[in-house]
């Protein structure tokens, strides 16, 4: 999760070192920070006796200590007394000093007890390169100053490690794939003296550096493909993800790149892509949990993003700060609250609603997508034009105001013409729902009709109807249908939904069409198939149906057996007095609805006006009643109208399914009116105190506005971030690089570099490589580049006995990293050595093979990420960057590996060692797999012989050879493995089956399974997942 | 070596450090790395245990209880149906809550919109049950029968009002993600003892009430900012018991055996070739991982259990997965060594329709945690385990949504909520704390989960003060930065 540090205190005690004086940062802050200052610092709510420790002019005015004068400070009697009431620190605090802790303190004041500032606060500077003795081991800078530190220690760089090791090293660095023996060939044939530089920068010129360095900072921001709390459904961000790539990729320079995440939506003439990249800030974990009050919502979201911010750039363990003013750092409440309110006013909603996209999201449509998107607009335009000038040509008179009242009359209501009416959900059993022009076969009525052609059962629906069908009780229902005379259904049916699908009408073989039970209302059979070759209107009486009175219809399926089926027109018929039905009189309509609110099937505007008495309505609120009866309700104009209504609504359903397929992703976006911020009380979300305005801690740099209100900018923001004279941000990147490298930071602790952080093991070199990093355009390329060009990088990283006594951690660096790789590493390094990675870049994340009952016993019910299906084929075998990442149940073998759960920033991942892993290496379907890839390779591609195919899979997975006992190892292995799979054939063919991807035709079971096993062992060596 | 000059490579091992201005967090790491060493010289192929010590200090003190089983019932059950028995409440019935008693407390925003609280009775039938006297309901027919052995917490109480954050809270201290859990912070305080088996293992049965149910969370048995061995391992009902434990189809065990052999010849070769402790470390995990899957398929295999054993959990105990087979899986567990198991058994939300949901969820639970409290008891394993039953939080006794004489919902309710512990250190038969008679304010002992925490790990023989981790400058605790206390009234 965020930091790994070994729990005990890093103070520097040099008291064997008589001669130099002690210094206040490496030697005595350290003391008073672990042990004083959480009482006697910063935090003024907690300080006790009113005394503080962590500002000198404050300690010696409350007569802490004298310096110089050990004897007369009050500190030092307090920290030897034996007295337990007077004892410091005291017992209840659980922290003690130890004796030479209590000797420091007391050299310190008698030699003067003098103060610095905090190193990491001050600008880094660029320090003399140091001189060294042995000059000739340096290959650049960086060398200087490491070497300098050994050769004080008496130490110097071993020797650089062999050319196979080195070029696996830096191959994972870059790019967290191994090299193929093809490349380490070459780099062995190559004597020229730029080979290695040559190497370099082929691999940083390689996409695959854009997806491992993406990777990092993916831990940092918490980046995941679910919204993480709750329910954990899936959102769409990764167009982010994908920018980070390419970011990288583009060697887009550090300070850019923070800028545009901070703050790309305000840059002048902001790109689509600049907009993508303040994604950033949307990879807060959200909920949607019932019950939950939105104010704490927001507010929690927004100190996540300021925690995350100030330990992604900065270094700072702001969160503490949250609640109460920080103990060991300079960072008051109102700092941190100032910091919040750039974070606290996006238009992101507190619930996210468990849609993938919430908003604001940006679309990311090609330009084809939006010439159809535009075009369709332009038909619905079209469409609704038409529909107003049809009611505008109406000549209505509304016959209840007729005298005499006209007399009873039929009347016909238009369902369905042209396409189907507005619903929550249209679908089709079969091909995709066909209406057809009459250029494409018969057509009854108006423009279009509904073709359906399938070999068995088959139909088109639409249900939950926006505005439900009146339906008559005298009246007939009513369809027409075409049957193809050459290619005859068995039979056809009309369903009618009450809600339910339980009212049908069935013609020809009642037994072909299998819903409903036969002779109830379920299934009225009507008679024969009707004559094929022609229209045939079928008609069913309402009172067949035996409804309720007062049922609405919310949906109708058009179903056949076989055949191909034209449908046109359908509604109902019916008997009716025009005087008092709504269908026909805007009176008796504006009657039967009275003076309340009609419900939500109505546009906001006409249930306003519903809402006022009658007498109440004014001209334009009558007229605009009139205009919606027309287009709406009055089935006089059904003819006309329905036909064009429907159109829409069918244009509208294409746009929204397009929209649908359109990428989009989240991004951030500010409230017009910010939201005011306040510091919270004891960090409670409905206890604001004084009201604060955007900020940075007063500690560092003063922020430059750019604006003219006086209010600070996220923008602002950003570019401070990258100032000159700030002095965080550099450094703690520069760290973060040379933790990539090397597995530890120059400062371990690499998202605290405030006082309870670990002191850097090289401060000059850090803030060499930071103002360097700065000056030189903050090329990231650049800097990589430096590092592992550096000799310190290429050493050999044996461990000797005098090292593995005085430097266990290589802090020194007097050999090279030696690490296991991270997780998506071991298991990339596996579907490559197989051969079956699939180097596609970017998308939505897919879904590699995952254990059953790994989601389905933690998730909620109906998320919609309860159920993992693996994906087939190529999903199964791309780059781990682009697995779908669930942050409540994140993929099993990536956790086994120590991958965070993307739940918090996360700026360092551990590297631990367990029987899991060992597990996974072993049993795990995907690796299993690759290792019967790597068989084929060996059998197909590695030579003629044992010793050359076991020399090549050997290769293959750690570059080198294998000694001559190693190769003995492996042919004993190869032996034994045959002996058994020979002895069982049907095993060997059980072996060879596991995974998606087919063996190889043409090898002989036994042999093919002896060499996966053997495959299998080479891919969980240590050699194998480590990079040595 | 001899003394002498041991002292002297000791010596100039800490100057160096020292003038590093990294020392004493390298220094503790290279006296691990000794002593693994150490442990190592015996003979390269005598792969030495990898199973993790305790913390040095630690125990704290005499621990009462060695191991821990908690039963998470998930999605808050209600305690005026089960423990908290409010006899005045029928005169109450569909009458508004007092303003008094609710007395400005925040609600849920699934019912702050409600216009009325109207009171809702338990339709269950209370009783007293064994020489305790504890009042149990009907629908705990079996818990009833051991109540003796049980302590029941009438007034336990959080602060979060939602199931994420309080799920979260109870089970990491913290509302939010990203610190460690309960177990982890066991497992690495106290160590394991199993060779062949994790520290800490977690359940997540089936359950009855299918519309009331919540989400689990990988984060509740996550390490956090802990190493991450510390970590729960999820056994499961359905697929492998342990992710990965099976071999590939045609690899059988001397296949796999012969393989890791071969394996571990070729990773000396890397041990010699680099010096890399971590190399030995693998070595020695490949082989635990050999022994976890032999180990593993005998622990999931019920058929040596005693008839009058398997009957006693009921007859769900022979389908895998449900919440009788993980309860006797549970016994089986600490029996092999495992120091933590937590069960989370899902479907207690019942917002509606509490009494058919409830009914059918303590169906689920009832018989297999009574067995478990007896079996345990037969076994003398009851007094060193400590046996934890509860939910994150309460619910209130004004129905949510339809009240009628026979039906109701109960919203969240933070304030008070029931929770039981039997066992290694815990008073048996004993009923604590008071709640007013709506059941909606603690009157007498508040507990808060900080305490059951605190609780918990008294125990277990850890000062929760004293267990802490250091990440993002702070010392870190399972209780925060709030004064906790151990709750010394059901403390043996």
């Amino acid at each position: 999760m965020a930091q790994a540090a070994p729990s005990l205190a890093r103070p520097a005690p040099a008291i064997f070192k008589q001669n130099t004086k002690l210094q206040y940062n490496r030697d005595v802050r350290p003391i008073l920070s672990e042990n004083c200052f959480a009482c006697h610092g910063f935090d003024k709510n907690q300080r006790k006796a009113d005394l503080r420790l962590d500002v000198r002019e404050d300690a010696l005015a409350a007569k802490a200590f004298v310096p110089g004068q050990p004897d007369a400070s009050e500190l030092l009697k307090r920290i030897f007394s034996d007295k337990a009431e007077e004892l410091m620190p005291p017992a209840d605090s659980h922290k003690s000093l130890t004796a030479e802790q209590k000797q420091i303190l007391k050299r310190w004041i008698a030699e003067g007890a003098e103060y610095e500032p905090h190193w990491a606060f001050i600008a880094p500077m660029k320090a003399p390169v140091p001189k060294v003795k042995n000059a000739k081991l340096a290959r650049n800078i960086i060398d200087s100053f490491i070497l300098a530190r050994l050769e004080k220690s008496g130490l110097q760089f071993a020797a650089e490690t062999s050319k196979e090791v080195l070029l696996r090293r830096v191959t994972f660095d870059l790019t967290g794939l191994p090299p193929t023996p093809l490349e380490v060939d070459a780099f062995l044939a190559d004597k020229a003296p730029n080979a290695y530089d040559k190497v370099v920068d082929r691999l940083l010129a390689s996409p695959r550096y854009g997806e491992h360095m993406a990777l990092y900072w993916l831990d940092a921001v918490r980046y995941a493909d679910t919204h993480g709390l709750h329910f954990d459904n899936e959102r769409h961000i990764w167009p982010y993800r994908d920018w980070v790539v390419k970011a990288f990729n583009d060697n887009k320079s550090f300070d850019q790149f923070t800028i545009e995440q901070l703050a790309g939506d305000l840059l002048p003439n902001a790109t689509r892509d600049q907009k993508v990249a303040t994604g950033y800030n949307r990879c807060v974990p959200t909920s949607n949990e019932g019950g939950s009050i939105a104010e704490e919502l927001l507010y929690r979201y927004s100190v996540d993003r300021t925690e995350t911010t100030a330990s992604v750039f900065l270094g700072l363990t702001a969160g503490c700060a949250a609640c109460h003013d920080h103990k060991f750092d300079p960072v008051s409440q109102k700092d941190f609250y100032q910091l919040y309110a750039f974070f606290n006013s996006g238009t992101d909603p507190a619930l996210d609603g468990n849609q993938p996209r919430t908003p604001p999201i940006l679309k990311l449509s090609t330009p084809e997508q939006e010439a159809q998107l535009t075009a369709w607009d332009g038909q619905i335009g079209d469409t609704r034009a038409k529909i107003k000038e049809a009611v505008a040509k109406l000549d209505y008179q509304d016959p209840a105001l007729q005298t005499p009242p006209p007399a009873e009359q039929k009347v016909e209501t238009v369902w369905v013409e042209d396409a189907f009416p507005d619903s929550e959900a249209f679908f089709a059993n079969g091909h995709p729902q066909t209406f057809i022009g009459k250029e494409n076969g018969p057509v009854f009525s108006g423009e279009r009709s509904l073709k359906r052609t399938d070999a068995g059962l088959s139909q088109d629906v639409f249900e939950r109807l926006k505005t439900p069908f009146t339906v008559p009780a005298n009246g007939t229902l009513f369809a027409y249908v075409y049957l193809d005379p050459k290619n005859l259904p068995r039979s056809v049916m009309l369903q009618w939904n009450t809600g339910s699908w339980s009212h049908r009408a069935n013609w020809g073989d009642a037994d072909a069409i299998p819903y409903g039970q036969k002779n109830t209302v379920e299934k009225i059979q009507m008679g024969e198939l009707p004559k094929s070759g022609e229209w045939v209107r079928l008609e069913v009486p309402v009172e067949k149906l035996k409804l309720a009175s007062g049922v609405k219809f919310q949906g109708m399926a058009f179903t056949q057996f076989g055949g191909t089926v034209y449908w046109d027109k359908a509604g109902v018929v019916y008997d009716a007095n025009p005087a008092s039905d709504p269908a026909l009189s805007l009176t008796a309509w504006t009657n039967k609805l009275g003076a309340k609110d009609p419900g939500n099937t109505f546009p906001q505007d006409v249930r306003d006006i519903f809402k006022k008495k009658p007498e109440e309505r004014n001209d334009s609120q009558k007229t605009r009643l009139r205009e919606y009866y027309l287009s709406e309700i009055f089935s006089g104009a059904r003819e006309t109208i329905t036909p064009l209504k429907n159109l829409a609504v069918d244009l509208e359903a294409k746009k929204k399914k397009l929209d649908g397929e359109i990428a989009a992703t989240m991004i951030w976006a500010d409230m017009p009116e910010p939201r005011k911020a306040f510091v919270m009380l004891r960090g409670q979300y409905d206890k604001p105190g004084e009201e604060v305005q955007p900020g940075t801690p007063a500690f560092l740099p003063a922020l430059k506005k750019q604006t003219t209100d006086g209010r600070a900018t996220r923008l602002d923001l950003a570019r401070w971030m990258v100032e000159p004279q700030q002095p965080l941000t550099a450094r703690v990147f520069v760290n973060r690089l040379w933790q990539q490298a090397f597995g530890t930071g120059f400062v371990q602790t690499s998202a605290d570099f405030g006082a309870q952080g670990q002191a850097p093991s090289h401060p000059e070199l850090l803030d060499w490589l930071a103002v360097d990093f700065r000056e030189g355009g903050w090329d990231i390329k650049r800097l990589m580049k430096l590092i592992v060009s550096s000799a310190a990088y290429r050493q050999d990283s044996k461990l000797t006995p005098r090292l593995r006594d005085l430097d266990p951690e290589n802090r020194l660096l007097a050999r090279g990293p030696r690490l296991r790789l991270d997780a998506e590493a071991i298991r990339d390094n596996a579907l490559f050595a197989g051969g079956l990675i699939n180097l596609t870049m970017g998308g939505r994340g897919v879904r590699p093979y995952q254990p059953i009952n790994v989601w389905e016993p933690l998730a909620y019910p109906g998320s919609d990420t309860d159920k993992y299906v693996p994906d087939k084929g190529s999903g199964l075998y791309r780059r781990s960057l682009y697995t779908f990442w669930k942050r409540t149940a994140p993929q099993p073998a990536i956790v086994a590996f120590d991958a965070p759960t993307r739940e918090f920033f996360c700026t360092r991942r551990e590297r631990s060692n367990t029987p899991m892993q060992a597990l996974v290496l072993m049993n795990d379907v995907q690796h299993f797999e690759a290792a019967r890839g790597l068989a084929t390779r060996i059998i197909k591609e590695g030579g003629k012989s044992d010793d050359e195919r076991l020399v090549f899979g050997f290769r293959t997975a750690t570059a080198r050879r294998p000694t001559a006992k190693e190769l003995e190892i492996l042919r004993g292995a190869l032996a034994k493995q045959l002996a058994r799979y020979k002895a069982n054939p049907d095993a060997a063919k059980k072996a060879l089956a596991v995974g998606e991807s087919k063996a190889a035709e043409g090898i002989e079971p036994s042999e093919y399974a002896a060499w996966t096993m053997v495959a299998n062992l080479i891919l969980n060596l240590d050699e194998t997942i480590t990079k040595n | 070596m001899n003394p002498f000059d041991e002292y002297n490579a000791q010596q100039s091992r800490r100057q160096f450090l020292q003038g590093l201005g990294i020392g004493a967090g390298a220094l503790a790491l290279n006296q691990l790395l000794g002593q693994a060493a150490t442990q190592n010289a015996g003979g390269a192929k005598n792969y030495g245990s990898v199973v993790h010590p305790a913390l040095p200090d630690l125990p704290h003190f005499a621990p009462k209880a060695k191991r821990l089983i908690y039963l998470q019932m998930n999605g808050a059950p209600s305690q005026l149906d089960t423990f908290d028995w409010k006899p005045g409440l029928k005169a109450h019935f569909n009458k508004d809550l007092p303003e008094s008693i609710r007395n400005g407390q925040r609600l849920s925003t699934m019912t702050s919109g409600q216009t009325r609280f109207p009171v809702a009775p338990t339709i269950f039938k209370f009783a007293q049950h064994g020489r305790a006297g504890t009042w149990v309901s009907d629908l705990l027919p079996n818990i009833a029968g051991v109540v003796d052995d049980i302590s029941v917490v009438k007034t336990v109480y959080t602060e979060a009002i939602n199931h994420d954050p309080a799920t979260t809270f109870l089970m990491t201290g913290n509302e939010l993600p990203g610190k460690a859990s309960l177990g982890s912070w066991l497992s690495y305080g106290l160590g394991s003892v199993s060779q062949d088996l994790p520290a800490f293992v977690v359940l997540t049965p089936k359950w009855s009430a299918r519309s009331s149910v919540q989400a689990l969370f990988h984060r509740l048995w996550d390490a956090g900012y802990l190493p991450s061995k510390y970590s729960g391992v999820a056994l499961r009902g359905a697929g492998d018991p342990v992710l990965y434990i099976k071999d590939p189809d045609g690899v059988d065990r001397a296949t796999r055996r012969a393989m890791l052999d071969d394996l571990n010849k070729l990773n000396e070769e890397s041990y010699a070739r680099y010096s890399d402790p971590e190399t030995q470390t693998r070595i020695a995990q490949y082989e635990m991982a050999f022994r976890m899957q032999a180990s593993v398929p005998e622990l999931v295999d019920f058929s040596k259990e005693s008839k009058s054993t398997l009957e006693m959990y009921g007859p769900d105990v022979n389908t895998p997965g449900t919440f009788a087979a993980s309860a006797l899986l549970a016994r089986r567990l600490i029996e092999r060594g495992v120091r933590v198991v937590q069960l989370f058994h899902r479907g207690w939300d019942q917002h509606g329709n509490l009494p058919n949901e409830i009914k059918a969820q303590c169906g689920d639970v009832d018989q297999p945690c009574a067995a478990l409290i007896k079996d345990l008891k037969q076994r003398g394993l009851l007094e060193d385990t400590l046996v934890v039953w509860g939910g994150e939080f309460g619910r209130t006794v004004y129905s949510q949504g339809t009240l009628t004489e026979t039906t109701y919902g109960r919203d969240h309710h933070p304030r008070n909520f029931c929770m039981w512990m039997a066992g290694g250190g815990v008073k048996p038969g004993l009923t604590y704390g008071e709640t007013d008679d709506f059941s909606y304010n603690v009157v007498k002992d508040p507990v808060h989960i900080r305490d059951l925490n605190a609780t918990i790990m008294h125990c277990m023989g850890i000062d929760h003060e004293r267990l802490s981790f250091k990440s993002q400058g702070l010392d870190q605790k399972l209780t925060g930065v709030v004064k906790a206390e151990p709750v010394k009234g059901i403390l043996l």
